[in-house]
């Protein structure tokens, strides 16, 4: 181990100095922060989000829709969508934990969307996808040149939008429509309904819900973005901030130049990158232990493993 | 005493066809036989079974070059038997993607033809792929175009090689406002280039057609001044865009059209008696090899009121602006002129479009087995599909491809023409032979193909 956080320039714990923001972010309010100033930089000319059903109900023409899929505007489920203004992106704001297929996007965004330079976030997996995209563009045409900022999110595992119906409405007895906002922290998984409610689970319950592609993942803290942001190592309000590209480098210099995050050097804040490096070597431990399974899962027989 | 010479495969030209020339002394064609050569695909035998939304997609792949007008005439096909209107902004879509086909193929033809032609008042001919000027400055305009063509055929279309956007009823999705304006601004920036390319290529196609003689492969060929001449008449349905029998008045008139084999067409069983070395490159077919176009022909002979036509840009001209300049060079100079009105109509068609319009009609129906049929002007000339749909399902699907209605008019063409010219006059109808060739041509009641074939 050693290489669990990958290659990055600079680390530190950031948060938005836009108070109105911060009000609908997750934690730091990173991505929206940095997309929002990308976007008045001209850096990027859109980016590719996770919104939700009510940023669908009022910009719909900004999401990846045909007659086809309209039964799947569910509350918490996360709808791939395409913002070009910092409203449209704080009605993007927000963690939902489960399968939001932003890549789907990435095409589209160069064509009836035309962006030139597309701003991406999404989880390690998905930052994968996207730096393959650019490297074996298959069914890619001209999608490669134009990403302009990839940022990616620390991703311990994911959910199909089944098992979070059952972990909130059955486990945590609250109706999807009702919650305010959900967190995976300090080893539970939390529930904050909008009348005050707070409901924990312990993380072995949740479990068995987890989506079993997430358990051949050996990436954490999205080694393969330019930026890559999360809340593990921070206080809370803050986000450790993982700083890996040249492009980052410079966006992120340009914003920090601009004023947009306050900072803490990462040395100084608990519990720091010990605890992401331990997240991160548990997570590679476990899943490299799970891809070796695949080997020997049949009596002669293997599962298929993408990495060989 | 006529001699045979055989030039295969033909190059320059999308898809594998052969030349074959019964010339007299002289080296000028008496008959001349242009015959497909590719292996034929039958898309129209397994599109049937399947449905209407896949047909499309699997037409047009037929070509590379201008799968737009396979896809959006297929489409329109289904939609005109299962009677459908789309919203305007639909087909104001379907007519930019259309249009930034034709701009990207003319320019690709362009890079087809130059290495035939001289750079004016010189005895240098033009390579494309030369880094000197001014032929380097030429080649990158091109380029230009077609990335100008492709970008905007993208964007409206989904994808410029096959595009995704097309559905039945209309189109997937519409475009962004954002979006709209990089289509307009790269057409503005088309328009330019396209003024300048077309300039450049009509003194360059002039200077060709005014020499006495030309230069092939060391030989020194005199130049006809009726250089692919021929009386077949023309047939086009539509300035930029096509025709559906939907229309209230329809431009093309299935009654008016017959198929015959390649076997009643083409020249029978013949011997190679001519070999020319020199011929770049790589010489002619040896001498005493058997040739047999009735047999090796892959397309069938549509007919236009019991004759083969000529359709493509010229016909296009003819038909809606009275264009009368004859041959190759009338055929050359014509794809050209349509460059900038390509820009111009498409300039008309982004300003007309309104990003927050329906795409999708809101009824579709099943179909019940009418026939219907959709032609749209490809680069190449009009491109017919037939369908039957029934019951959401393709029961009868007929590709009558631009390539195939010019093979017999350009075999025509060849005749007075030395042979060492007959690939220029072939080319001048910017053949694009896959397309030509998606088909057997079965005669439906005695199956007279499939058994000289099998004999």
């Amino acid at each position: 181990m050693g290489a669990e956080l990958g290659n990055y320039k600079s680390c530190v714990s950031a948060r938005s100095t836009d108070k109105e923001l911060l009000k609908h972010a997750q934690d730091g309010g990173i991505v929206t922060s940095l997309f929002a100033f990308a976007l008045e930089e001209g850096i990027i000319d859109g980016a590719i989000v996770a919104a939700n059903k009510e940023f669908a109900a009022k910009y719909p023409s900004k999401c990846m829709m045909d007659n086809s899929n309209f039964d799947m505007i569910e509350p918490w489920r996360p709808i791939p969508a395409i913002v070009n203004t910092k409203a449209e992106l704080i009605a993007a704001a927000g963690t939902k934990y489960n399968i939001s297929p932003n890549v789907s996007l990435l095409k589209e965004a160069t064509r009836s969307f035309g962006l030139d330079k597309i701003g991406i976030v999404g989880t390690p997996c998905q930052m994968q996808a996207v730096r393959k995209a650019q490297l074996y563009p298959i069914g890619m045409r001209d999608v490669g040149a134009s990403i302009a900022l990839a940022v990616g999110i620390f991703c311990m595992e994911n959910f199909p939008y089944q098992s979070i119906l059952q972990l909130v409405e059955d486990h945590a007895a609250m109706k999807l429509e009702s919650v305010k906002k959900m967190e995976i922290g300090k080893g539970k998984f939390w529930v904050y309904g909008k009348r005050g409610q707070v409901v924990q689970l312990p993380l072995k319950i949740t479990h068995k819900y987890e989506q079993p592609g997430c358990h051949v993942c050996l990436d954490y803290v999205a080694n393969l973005a330019d930026v890559s942001t999360g809340s593990v190592g921070s206080p809370d309000g803050w986000s450790t901030v993982m700083v890996r590209s040249k492009i980052g480098d410079s966006v992120w210099g340009k914003a920090m130049a601009a004023g947009c995050f306050e900072t803490q050097p990462i040395e100084k804040v608990k519990p720091g990158l010990e605890l992401v490096t331990k997240l991160a070597n548990e997570k590679i431990t476990k899943n490299k232990k799970t891809l070796e399974g695949r080997a020997t899962f049949g009596v002669g027989k293997a599962l298929r493993n993408p990495y060989i | 005493m006529s001699k045979v010479v055989e030039i295969s495969p033909t190059t320059r030209h999308e898809g594998h066809s052969k030349l074959v020339l019964k010339v007299n002394d002289q080296g000028i064609i008496e008959t001349g036989n242009w015959c497909s050569i590719t292996p034929v695909r039958g898309v129209e035998k397994l599109a049937v079974g399947k449905t209407p939304e896949q047909v499309p997609k699997i037409a047009s792949r037929v070509c590379g070059i201008c799968p737009i007008a396979h896809c959006l005439a297929a489409t329109e096909a289904m939609e005109a038997s299962i009677k459908c209107e789309i919203p305007n902004d639909a087909k104001m879509l379907r007519h930019i993607l259309q249009l930034a086909n034709r701009c990207h193929s003319i320019a690709l033809h362009d890079i087809l033809i130059l290495p035939d032609f001289y750079i004016p008042g010189t005895e240098t001919k033009i390579n494309p792929f030369t880094a000197e000027e001014p032929v380097r400055s030429v080649a990158k305009r091109i380029q230009r175009l077609r990335e100008i063509g492709q970008t905007i055929g993208q964007i409206a279309g989904g994808d410029c090689i096959h595009p995704r956007n097309t559905r039945i009823g209309g189109m997937y999705r519409n475009v962004s406002e954002q979006a709209k304006t990089k289509m307009y601004d790269l057409a503005k920036e088309g328009l330019t280039l396209s003024h300048q390319q077309a300039e450049f290529m009509i003194a360059v196609i002039r200077n060709y057609h005014n020499r006495d003689f030309v230069d092939v492969g060391g030989m020194k060929v005199p130049m006809p001044k009726t250089l692919g001449y021929h009386n077949q008449g023309y047939l086009a349905t539509h300035a930029f865009y096509g025709s559906t029998s939907m229309d209230e008045c329809p431009s093309w008139d299935i009654n008016r059209f017959k198929e015959a084999r390649p076997y009643d067409w083409y020249m029978g069983e013949m011997e190679v008696t001519l070999e020319e070395p020199k011929y770049p490159i790589g010489g002619t077919t040896k001498m005493g090899t058997k040739v047999n176009p009735q047999m090796e022909a892959c397309t069938g002979i549509p007919m236009y009121d019991g004759q083969p036509v000529e359709v493509g840009p010229r016909a296009r001209l003819v038909r809606y602006k009275n264009f009368d300049m004859k041959g190759t060079k009338g055929q050359n100079i014509a794809r050209e002129m349509e460059y900038q009105d390509c820009f111009y109509e498409m300039i008309d068609c982004i300003d007309a479009l309104n990003t927050s319009g329906k795409v999708v009609a809101d009824y579709i129906p099943n179909g019940d087995g009418s026939l219907g049929w959709a032609s749209n002007e490809a680069p190449r000339g009009t491109d017919v599909h037939i369908a039957r749909v029934n019951d959401w399902k393709v029961q009868y699907f007929s590709m009558l491809v631009p390539t195939t209605w010019n093979f017999a008019t350009c075999s025509k063409a060849l005749e007075g023409a030395p042979w060492q010219l007959a690939e220029v006059i072939m080319r001048g109808y910017d053949p694009c032979v896959s397309c030509a060739t998606h088909m057997i041509v079965l005669d439906e009641e005695n199956k007279m193909i499939a058994q000289k074939l099998i004999q």
